[in-house]
């Protein structure tokens, strides 16, 4: 390759780089979708600085997860619901489909939670706000006009980066956050138990593992694309990593601060936006909150159809009519359904959806998490990328701290 | 997943010849089909009735027949694997398995050469629908008794079989054979030894067209890529691999040995072999060439050192050239030697200091005497050649002004080199699409 190719090769890339983000920006964005900012918010409130390691720990296993999810994708060209059923058989493949499709099913009805808390700031009913929703994603990415309006979603979520000035303002004891983050260190309680599996849980989301992997076999990025996926990944996760660190210092200096140690609805979780924006905070955040769950709620029911054509086997994608795809379409309608019908029950406690949905998430990232631990040290599909022994280790200890905070949720569950 | 490539009028007529000889359209073996998936971990039992073990897969033997035949049975007896020949079963059927004998062998199993699991490599595994043109994953795979023994001759891609191994006790285990394809329009990929090809499926194979397989194989991870490769005859497999996308034939060759690389490289056109080899980097480069017959390599070589922004580097150096005095017969003969590779459209004519003179149509040819010499041919219009040299965007602009479909590549003295057809052109003119994640319209679509 000449010198003149490889710099023009390396500029196309760049540029196809900041124009599209790829998909770990995209996962990454839409991870600070409303449960996350929630369970940040949550985190903070509730235990200042204290439990900010939990945070640092959630950011390096979705880094850790997200590359070996695109590796796996680049490498076997196989989804990963697929996968699972061709190394596992046909009850693992479907039990693996069933956890991310109620984890999908979760992460939804909060996306559908997320915009009716953010209408009641404008003082909108949750009756307006959640089915208008449900028919605007599905217009947009049933007509395929998702691309435009996806760039719309990712403007509009990226107000949530006003937290990063916010978080200044507060002028937060920034060496009690230093310490926050190296010191392990938590109340034995079921409320941090709660706080620590659901962020976990929302940051390390199934349906951001399944998401980047089914991306990179649908859109055939190859070997050579490895590299640049990597980045986009740790791009991608540490945004969501450092917009959740100042959500959670935010709170901290304020919110917990002047000792309200518990948020129950969304107008007190756009207090901690006060510093900065006066008297404009919470539409700020309730902006924040729609676009955020917009763009998640564009792609889970799309990535959860992706998924469950996965596991059949029968290639479906979006230029496919109803008749080509019934099953593909079946999903998308009906976790957009389900999700939305949850939310308009009445006297349904909206922060509570927001929270228990990310520790679910927590729950099923287990048996997922374990497969795709076996599939990573499988020779025969991963090739010359199979895992190493350090690397598995990691991975390993990823799902055991997991696995830890879930089966501590179910102590504390059957103990109180 | 786009995989729904149009068929063109001309393989869809092609596939529909030879439908009748597949097996599954027979009623006997549709009343007969037992399946795989309902059958593993049912109790084999001896002549007697004795339970002996529970079966855990099948084996089949994959050589040039179409159905593979059951080659033996893997039963686990007291915590062993053992294997039972095919030979040994006296019946077979979806409620029992019975053996001859009671003599049980305790070894474990061993993989042999061209033998497949059915349970483990073919089951829930990704498989070629030849006749549907996409990567699909078997749900259920059929035995039947056919020519004396027991075949595979099915394979289910249903989403309700699928569902049947989930909840049998809710849905009927009875096949449905309206959604069963004939294991002859199938090609399966997944063996940890070989390939299990079918004469047939290798036959369905080769009435693809090329960008057909080119799609397959885009569609396909390393080593079922590979596999793939292997099923085809060479030149359709170099013929496809011309198709596809540059990083993709990259990747797909970084994955193959040198020495398979070799082969179809120089079966390919040498301008599309030498900018893939170009891409490799020198050190895989040098190992495939070194693989090949040494006057193509050299070719190769030669073509690589071009820059791909110039003429010289997209160039083909496959030429038919003729003297000025050679007859008009023998320049036809040569056209003949070559017809397989695609130069069809004519010969180029030197004159005794090896000159590019003209180039001459086909047509023009079989219309001449053929006593004559070709330089009774030679007239206006002269053909247009341009330097190794030129910039790609000279190029483009000669080819305007003269509405021909290739254009001659001379060197310093006029002799002529290579040629550049259209359709170079338009590969070297598409390759400056930006690339990355800029491949696609959407997140998911």
């Amino acid at each position: 390759m000449s010198i003149n190719k490889m710099v023009a090769k390396r500029k196309i890339r760049l540029a196809a780089f900041l124009a599209v983000m790829g998909p770990g920006v995209i996962a990454g964005l839409a991870d600070d979708d409303p449960a996350g900012i929630t369970t940040y918010s949550q985190l903070g409130t509730q235990f200042g600085y204290r439990m900010l390691w939990t945070l640092v720990i959630a950011t390096a296993a979705l880094i850790i997860f997200q590359d070996l999810g695109s590796r796996i994708g680049v490498v076997t060209r196989q989804g990963l619901i697929g996968l699972v059923r061709q190394k596992y058989g046909a009850r693992a493949g479907s039990f693996s489909a069933v956890s991310l499709i109620l984890a999908n099913l979760g992460t939804m009805t909060a996306e559908f939670a997320g915009v009716a808390a953010a209408g009641q700031l404008f003082g909108i009913s949750r009756y307006v706000t959640v089915p208008l929703t449900g028919l605007v994603i599905s217009y947009l990415v049933l007509r395929g006009t998702f691309k435009k309006a996806e760039r719309v979603f990712f403007a509009l979520s990226a107000v949530f980066l006003a937290y990063i000035i916010a978080g200044f303002m507060a002028h937060p004891n920034w060496s009690s956050a230093f310490k926050g983050m190296v010191t392990p260190s938590m109340p034995l309680n079921h409320q941090a138990i709660n706080i620590a599996t659901a962020t976990l849980g929302t940051t390390l989301a199934p349906w951001g593992l399944a998401f980047i992997q089914s991306y990179a076999v649908d859109k055939r990025l190859t070997r050579d694309d490895l590299k640049l996926l990597r980045a986009d990944v740790w791009v991608g996760s540490l945004l969501t990593g450092v917009i959740g660190f100042f959500v959670v210092i935010t709170c901290a200096a304020t919110l917990n601060k002047e000792h309200i140690f518990s948020i129950t609805d969304a107008s007190q979780a756009a207090v901690a936006l006060k510093p900065l924006a006066g008297s404009l905070a919470k539409y700020i955040f309730a902006i924040g909150i729609i676009g955020a769950a917009l763009l998640a709620a564009s792609i889970l029911p799309l990535s959860t159809a992706y998924s469950v054509s996965d596991l059949t086997g029968s290639p479906a994608a979006l230029d496919d009519n109803f008749q080509e795809a019934p099953l593909f379409y079946s999903t998308f309608a009906a976790i957009t359904i389900i999700g939305g019908g949850l939310i308009m029950i009445p006297g349904v406690s909206l922060v509570w959806i927001l929270i228990s949905s990310q520790i679910l998430n927590a729950i099923l990232l287990l048996p997922l998490l374990s497969y795709m631990y076996g599939i990573a040290k499988d020779k025969k599909l991963m090739g010359e990328f199979v895992a190493k022994r350090s690397s598995l280790n990691i991975y390993g200890l990823v799902i055991a701290l997991v696995g830890v905070c879930v089966i501590a949720q179910f102590w504390f569950l059957f103990h109180n | 997943m786009k995989q729904t490539p149009v068929a063109s009028i001309n393989t869809v007529a092609k596939r529909l010849v030879g439908r009748g000889n597949l097996v599954i359209t027979r009623k006997s073996v549709r009343d007969s089909l037992v399946s795989v998936a309902a059958l593993i971990g049912c109790q084999v039992r001896d002549p007697n009735g004795k339970a002996i073990g529970k079966l855990v897969d099948i084996v089949v033997r994959h050589g040039e027949e179409t159905y593979p035949p059951v080659s033996g049975l893997i039963v686990k007896v007291a915590n062993h694997k053992s294997f039972i020949n095919g030979a040994r079963i006296s019946k077979l059927t979806q409620k029992e398995i019975t053996l001859s004998s009671t003599k049980i062998n305790l070894e474990n199993y061993q993989r042999r050469p061209g033998e497949s699991l059915l349970d483990a490599d073919v089951l829930d595994h990704q498989i070629v629908d030849v006749d549907g043109l996409q990567v699909v994953r078997s749900s259920d795979l059929y035995l039947a008794p056919l020519d004396k023994e027991i075949r595979v001759v099915g394979v289910d891609i249903s989403f309700v079989s699928f569902l049947r191994r989930l909840f049998p006790a809710l849905i009927a285990r009875r096949p449905t054979p309206e959604h069963v394809l004939d294991w002859a329009m199938v090609a399966s990929l997944t063996d940890s030894t070989g390939v299990v090809r079918t004469s047939s499926s290798k036959s369905a194979l080769s009435q693809l067209r090329p960008a057909d397989i080119a799609d397959l194989i885009e569609d396909l991870a390393g080593r079922e890529q590979g596999a793939l490769i292997e099923m085809l005859d060479p030149d359709l497999a170099a013929d496809a691999l011309e198709e596809m996308e540059d990083d993709e034939l990259e990747s797909l060759l970084r994955g193959l040995p040198a020495e398979r690389s070799a082969q179809l490289l120089a079966r390919m056109e040498p301008d599309e072999s030498a900018e893939v080899l170009r891409d490799l980097g020198s050190e895989h480069r040098e190992s495939i060439l070194s693989a090949m017959e040494k006057s193509v390599a050299k070719q190769l070589r030669e073509l690589v050192s071009f820059d791909e922004d110039l003429a010289g580097g997209i160039m083909t150096t496959h030429l038919l050239v003729v003297k000025e005095t050679d007859t008009v017969a023998s320049a036809l003969k040569l056209l003949v030697e070559n017809k397989e590779r695609d130069s069809s459209d004519g010969v180029v004519v030197v004159d005794a200091k090896g000159q590019l003179v003209d180039h001459i149509q086909t047509v023009e040819l079989i219309a001449a005497k053929s006593s004559s010499t070709v330089l009774d041919l030679v007239a206006k219009p002269f053909p247009t050649s341009v330097q190794i040299d030129t910039p790609i965007a000279e190029v483009v602009e000669e080819f305007s002004n003269n509405r021909g479909s290739s254009i001659i590549v001379v060197d310093e003295k006029n002799k002529p080199i290579g040629r550049i057809l259209s359709d170079d052109l338009v590969d070297a003119l598409s390759r400056s699409r930006p690339r990355g994640f800029s491949k696609g319209s959407g997140v998911l679509s």
